[in-house]
Order: structure tokens, then C-alpha cells, then sequence
């Protein structure tokens, strides 16, 4: 799923409280994984909340709603931040960003980020991908593409590397993604 | 089993005086041991609140308890679990995966023991021995 459907979405314990709803995307692992979301409260007035969620106390992510056991589970914000960055995580936003792969060739920036929940509760919430807006370089100048990204990347807040092979997986919409992902990461293992 | 729009309205009578002594109106959750816990009456002379545990029979034509003595302002914990943001009729359902299910349009019950069997939804039911929480925004239940 996408990163950008999931702003705004509720947090709701299991006893059915809606608690918070998402703000933001806080990245870990340099960008390749999510490390949790910083909160808003509910209702039209609410600002930002000085708690935030970390990925490890989600139950799950809904495509209603983020679960959680009970408000136990938010925390102060700086602890997630910092949990975060020590996890090699930029903390920063990768929207914008220049793709560039290792060849040089800018593919085109970050619109939106692809995130995947592996297996169950507990899993990963790996980044898998990145929409980005083509340059020429794809041949498609203007159009959102959708670029798998492996298991670890460089980021830098300006820039984004990625293998130069990545361009031959990109996919049109999250349907022929996920098999796209798969191939790039194979395909990425036999040549290391 | 027993639908709580069916039961809703139902007269209350005393066996001791046979008098009518109020009707039903709403039912009281609770989440943890998924069953009735209360009912809450209208038309009653003293309070609204009659436990599960007080009431004698719930009957297909009406509920008896053995006398109005019975009927209360219910306890803390049966207060706590009364009001708008534990109800369950209307509310919208969330699976523990965090996915939309529909909203709650009717829910199934045991008579004898107050047990909820299932919970209608606008498409479709889910069983009631997945119900986990039920708050101000959701009626939670158990998902695989």
C-alpha cells in the first residue's frame, strides 16, 4: 500500500477507543523500513500529538484502521525518533527526493512511498518502493511509475541510490508490483 | 435464539404482584465476557436498570423478575459498561486486522444465559465469541 492512504487514518485499541489518527511515515533502517508514525488527534481542531506509535506496538494495519492493544502502546515522540535513528533511519522525509541509480541516470523524484507488512503480527513493515514521477530517462517523461527498491538503500535526504537494474522493474500500478519486487530482489541475490 | 430488536419493548412483570413494573429498552454489553449484563427499562418507578443475574425468565412475550425491588440504578460496573460509546447497535465493526466489516444492525442472543451468538451486520454476521472491544469509534472483533 501506499504511504500517502494511510495519513489520516484512525488508531483504535481493541476495546473500539479511537485514539489518534496517523501524521506521518518515521522511517528506520535507512529508509527501508517503517520505524513507527507520529500521531494527530481525533477531531477537526486537534494538532499534532506528542505522543507517536512505533512499528513494533502496531497490530495491525488495516486498510479501515491501525490497531493497537490499548493506548499503552503510544509513546513519547522523541523515543520513537530516536529508536529510529539509532536503527540507521533518516528520520526525514524521502518525498522529493532525486532517484539516482549507481550508474548516475536520475530516474526521477519520490512522490510516494510502497510499504508492505510481511507475514504477520510482528512483521517488518518493509519500504518496498518508491511512485516516482519519470524523468526521461524511463522514456515516459510525467508519469507516475512504480520503482522496487532493495532490501537496503542509500538515502541522503536529497538523493536516493538505487541499482541501475531497478528500471527494468518498474510497474505501473500495485497489481504487477508485488511480482516486480520480486523478481528485482532474485534478481539482485544472483549477482551478489 | 433472541434478537435484540425483538426483545426491545418487551414488558417487564413481577411474579410476586403480576404487575407490569417497566419494558425493556436497551441491552448492556459486556465486551469481556460477550454477553447481556443489563438491561436498561423505561416506564419504571425506580431506576432503569435490571442485571442479567436478577431476572427470572426472559420469555418470547415477556421478561419476569420476582418483584420490581429488583430493578436498580445497576451497579459501577454495569454503569461503566452503559451509554452511548458501548453501545453496540449502529456502531460501525472493525476486525482486530484493522479492516471495515459494516455497521452493527442487530444483535443475536442466548436467553437463558445472555450470551451473544452473533452480531448482524448490514452484510452479512460474525460470530458473537469474536467480540473484543467495544468503544466510542468500534465494535472490535477477532479476525484470523
Amino acid at each position: 500500500m501506499r504511504t500517502s492512504e494511510i495519513n489520516k487514518r484512525p488508531v483504535v485499541t481493541m476495546a473500539g477507543e479511537d485514539v489518534a489518527q496517523i501524521r506521518d511515515v518515521i522511517y528506520s533502517a535507512g529508509g527501508g523500513a517503517v520505524g513507527g508514525f507520529t500521531l494527530s488527534g481525533r477531531g477537526l481542531l486537534a494538532g499534532p500529538m506528542k505522543q507517536a506509535l512505533a512499528w513494533t506496538s502496531v497490530a495491525a494495519l488495516g486498510a479501515d484502521a491501525v490497531m493497537i492493544r490499548d493506548e499503552d502502546a503510544l509513546e513519547p515522540t522523541q523515543s520513537v525518533l530516536d529508536a529510529s535513528a539509532s536503527a540507521g533511519g533518516s528520520g526525514g522525509n524521502v518525498l522529493g527526493s532525486q532517484v539516482l541509480t549507481d550508474s548516475g541516470v536520475d530516474l526521477g523524484t519520490v512522490a510516494d512511498v510502497v510499504i508492505e507488512v510481511a507475514g504477520m503480527t510482528g512483521g517488518q513493515c518493509d519500504v518496498v518502493g518508491y511512485e516516482i514521477e519519470a524523468s526521461e530517462a524511463l522514456g515516459t517523461k510525467g508519469t507516475k511509475l512504480l520503482i522496487p527498491l532493495p532490501d537496503t538503500l542509500a538515502a541522503s535526504g536529497e538523493h536516493l541510490m538505487v541499482p541501475a537494474s531497478a528500471k527494468d522493474f518498474v510497474a505501473q500500478d500495485l497489481a504487477g508490483f508485488g511480482a516486480s519486487i520480486d523478481a528485482f530482489r532474485a534478481q539482485l541475490r544472483e549477482t551478489t | 435464539m433472541m434478537r435484540f430488536s425483538d426483545a426491545s419493548g418487551r414488558k417487564v412483570v413481577s411474579t410476586s404482584t403480576a404487575d407490569r413494573v417497566g419494558r425493556v429498552d436497551e441491552f448492556i454489553v459486556d465486551p469481556k465476557t460477550r454477553s447481556v449484563v443489563a438491561v436498561e427499562l423505561k416506564k419504571t418507578e425506580n431506576g432503569n436498570t435490571l442485571r442479567w443475574s436478577d431476572i427470572t425468565a426472559f420469555g418470547a412475550d415477556a421478561v419476569t423478575v420476582t418483584g420490581a425491588e429488583k430493578i436498580t440504578d445497576g451497579g459501577d460496573d454495569v454503569t461503566a459498561l452503559a451509554g452511548k460509546d458501548h453501545r453496540v447497535l449502529g456502531k460501525r465493526v472493525l476486525s482486530s486486522k484493522g479492516d471495515e466489516l459494516g455497521k452493527v444492525k442487530d444483535v443475536e442472543f442466548d436467553p437463558e444465559s445472555g450470551a451473544v451468538t452473533a452480531l448482524i451486520l448490514d452484510n452479512g454476521q460474525v460470530e458473537g465469541s469474536t467480540l473484543v472491544g467495544v468503544g466510542s469509534y468500534a465494535v472490535v472483533v477477532h479476525a484470523e
